[in-house]
């Protein structure tokens, strides 16, 4: 299995390269650098200036590669290479190379117009993430973990319904061949009562049952992981309180080497990814690198 | 407090226990203290929760039944209202709960009291939401016949059954009631919910149009109208506080609120009290100004009850566009109102599922919206149906049966807890103790006595409906009968501290 990554040219951040050469070296996988230039016309024009256009799009694509290739070579434990490919959308391009190479997951970075050390997602990774059928990693803006770096931990943003439960094994999956520790992340947000109605502390009541409900959700997943050999005390539950998805996932506390994972949608009937209003508030929030997964 | 060990209790320990007031003492770092609202807002809380479709629409109702005496209605509807908020305002600061009248009442007087509470709220409420519906509905339907000179068949905008007048209406459906109470549903689903600064606005919107009305209506000043003040004589006066006690409602929030704010023993009166003046104020010129307008016959036609405000102004302007701007004006702010009162209505029935008198299905949350969708959407279809099916003139005293009822127990029940519970600290306590909680019962069932045998029946029916389910499932399931720790019944009570683990707020 490899890890694909989205390499872009002149982006100056290396961030998706950095991890996924960390995930690489946590699952002893191979990483995959892939650049994709702007693919010429079909039919050449009589000044030609288009076979001028392939040209300089193939002088990219190969600097691009060698760039990356090079950027690679700085993590000798992971087996790296680097190639590029023409074509007219980005995301399509990736995602049709990715399944070629068989890949398990696209790595991509964070858009140049967020803040640093935030997860940021732009058009194109949008696209992807309603395209792509294997899940999507996301890297924050600059990210530079140590050269040793690996995933210690991988945090699941877990809400009770079908759709995490499904997520909840295959991150066990992923952490029980990484050796990563599991943690259980729920947002409960309280809304705004509105005073007029007469009621005292309406909201507080909604939300104590919403946290309850939370509570016993994770301890029925803490037990459902037991079973399947986790020990307990490698296992984390968090409920994360707030006004605000924001103000929830501030709270929530984040080391070098955690890995947050969401699934998109669970209301949506293909099986590609699409992210859900949730799981978009989630990633916007997320300091960490991010996994969707479809 | 009652007994509460392990054992079954006997029926009638059962019916009298009380759910003892347990405070969480939990550290609160969160920023949620910092929420503090001014007298002002409060007050404008008042307003805004109090002045609802009522005025729009009760004056079709009142003025029959009192004559041009309906003045003195009001004022006596407006000072039972003052009366029981300020009531409400003690209780709701010595028991600090979640919760509405049926929360306080099962701390302070038992689980039979707060039954019969429950089912007197809940018929405020939900009544409430389905009348406040049909109000809108008639001035919708003005609005689209003066905008586009076109409205609803009739087919599609009464109620089938025929009102207290007994002719049959040519309804089948009202399907704008129906219609925006389902749209109000999907906004609580989605977590939506009104600010402090939409309340303003609304209170505002409310405010102009009335004030519009006010200056308009005694603009065709008619002396001859107020004619035979006293001409229905005193009965009538009590049946028409009865109806008019209806707008009056939502004064109350003041005390649900009143914890918000910074010094409530000053704040809690002032607000109430100005929320009183400027509402009774402005009913009082509403009313005034539409007998000065129109002779009490004109409010006798039931063509006119529909909608009355838009046609007296339609009428005395002989110009469209002032009623165009109040039947605007009307649906707008109704809109609100509806929202909120079904809101009320979820979040009361959430409480009382949170005491196990009836199913867990109501308490659940979904993960996704983080609202009770079940308990709203239940509510919702049960409020669409009255709104849809019952003409407006049962549902007005249907509403104001249940509050005052609920009031009355409020007085009486801060009577009870100052002798049971000398020492328990009252934020706020009411002036004039014991006259004033007294004075509120009397008043109460002063107008309670003047409503009319139908109500009654209705009101009867419901409250040994509710005991029904009560004895059939409440009882057997009532969380008071499994609960060891005293945090498991604890209220969760954003002021007083905070559940707090895990994430902080």
């Amino acid at each position: 299995m490899t890890y694909v990554v989205g390499y872009s040219p002149h982006k100056d951040d290396t961030c998706a390269l950095e991890l996924a050469c960390e995930l690489a070296r946590s699952e002893a996988d191979a990483v995959h650098a892939l650049t994709v230039v702007p693919q010429g016309w079909e039919a050449t024009t009589a000044s030609q200036h288009d076979k001028d256009f392939v040209h300089w799009a193939r002088t990219e694509g190969e600097a691009s590669a060698a760039e990356a290739f090079a950027a690679l070579e700085r993590h000798p434990d992971v087996a790296g290479s680097a190639s590029w490919v023409t074509a007219r959308s980005v995301p399509a391009a990736l995602v049709d190379q990715a399944r070629k190479l068989e890949a398990s997951i696209l790595v991509v970075g964070s858009g140049l117009h967020g803040p640093v050390g935030r997860v940021t997602v732009t058009s194109k990774t949008d696209r992807l993430l309603h395209s792509s059928e294997i899940p999507v990693a996301i890297a924050p803006r600059e990210y530079r973990p140590s050269r040793e770096s690996r995933i210690t931990r991988v945090t699941l943003a877990f809400r009770d319904d079908d759709a995490t439960w499904r997520l909840l094994d295959r991150v066990a999956d992923i952490c029980r061949r990484t050796n990563a520790r599991i943690r259980l992340v729920t947002v409960t947000i309280k809304h705004r009562a509105m005073l007029q109605a007469g009621v005292s502390g309406a909201e507080d009541l909604v939300f104590e049952e919403l946290s309850r409900a939370a509570r016993a959700g994770q301890r029925e997943a803490v037990d459902h992981l037991v079973e399947n050999g986790f020990a307990g005390s490698e296992l984390e539950t968090v409920v994360a309180k707030g006004r605000s998805w924001a103000d929830a996932l501030d709270g929530v506390h984040w080391t070098s080497g955690d890995l947050l994972v969401v699934g998109s949608s669970s209301t949506h009937p293909l099986a590609t990814v699409f992210l859900g209003s949730s799981a978009a508030k989630i990633v916007r929030a997320a300091v960490v690198p991010v996994i969707v997964v479809p | 407090m009652a007994s509460l060990t392990g054992s079954q209790p006997s029926l009638g320990e059962q019916l009298r226990r009380r759910k003892p007031i347990v405070f969480q003492h939990h550290h609160h770092t969160g920023e949620e203290l910092a929420r503090e609202l001014s007298t002002f807002e409060l007050m404008m809380f008042g307003v805004g929760a109090t002045i609802g479709t009522g005025i729009f629409f009760v004056l079709g109702e009142a003025v029959p039944k009192a004559g041009p005496a309906v003045l003195v209605s009001f004022l006596i509807a407006g000072i039972a209202a003052g009366l029981s908020a300020l009531c409400y305002a003690e209780l709701a600061s010595a028991i600090p709960v979640s919760g509405s009248t049926y929360s306080y009442a099962y701390h302070a007087m038992g689980e039979l009291v707060a039954v019969v509470i429950a089912g007197c709220v809940l018929l405020e409420y939900g009544v409430a939401t389905g009348a406040v519906a049909v109000g809108w509905s008639g001035y919708f339907n003005e609005l689209l016949s003066e905008l586009f000179g076109w409205q609803l068949p009739e087919a599609l905008s009464v109620s089938p059954i025929p009102g207290t007048d007994g002719e049959p209406t040519g309804g089948l459906i009202n399907l704008p009631a129906v219609v925006l109470v389902l749209l109000c549903m999907l906004l609580l689903i989605r977590g939506a919910s009104e600010s402090a600064k939409v309340n303003a606005i609304m209170v505002v919107i409310k405010l102009v149009v009335l004030t519009i009305f006010a200056v308009l209506g005694f603009s065709a000043f008619n002396a001859d109208h107020f004619s035979n003040f006293f001409g229905e004589g005193f009965t009538g006066v009590s049946a028409a506080a009865g109806t008019i006690f209806f707008s009056f409602i939502g004064l109350d929030a003041v005390a649900t609120a009143g914890e918000e704010v910074k010094n409530p023993q000053k704040a809690v009166p002032r607000a109430i009290i100005g929320a009183l003046t400027i509402v009774s104020g402005m009913y009082l010129a509403v009313a005034a100004a539409g007998l000065a307008a129109k002779p009490v016959s004109f409010f006798e036609d039931s063509d006119n009850a529909e909608a009355g405000l838009a046609l007296i102004l339609k009428d005395i302007t002989g110009n469209e566009i002032w009623s165009t701007i109040l039947a605007a004006g009307a649906v707008i702010s109704i809109f609100s109102v509806t929202l909120v009162t079904l809101y009320g209505q979820t979040r009361i029935l959430f409480a009382i599922g949170r005491d196990g008198m009836i199913p867990r299905k109501f308490l659940e949350v979904n993960p996704k919206t983080m609202t009770p969708v079940f308990n709203t959407v239940v509510v919702s279809i049960v409020v669409a149906l009255i709104g849809g099916f019952v003409p407006s003139d049962y549902l007005w005293d249907t509403v104001s049966i249940g509050t005052l009822m609920a009031f009355s127990v409020v007085a009486i029940g801060i009577m009870i807890l100052r002798r049971t519970h000398p020492d328990l600290e009252r934020p706020f306590k009411i002036p004039g103790y014991p006259v004033t909680p007294i004075l509120t019962v009397a008043v109460c069932l002063y107008i309670m006595w003047g409503l009319a045998a139908i109500t009654w029946i209705i009101f009867l029916s419901w409250i040994a409906l509710v005991l029904l389910v009560y004895f059939l499932y409440g009882r057997h399931h009532a969380t008071l009968n499994t609960y060891r720790d005293p945090e498991e019944i604890a209220e969760p009570r954003g002021r007083r501290g905070d559940v707090e683990e895990d994430v902080d707020l």
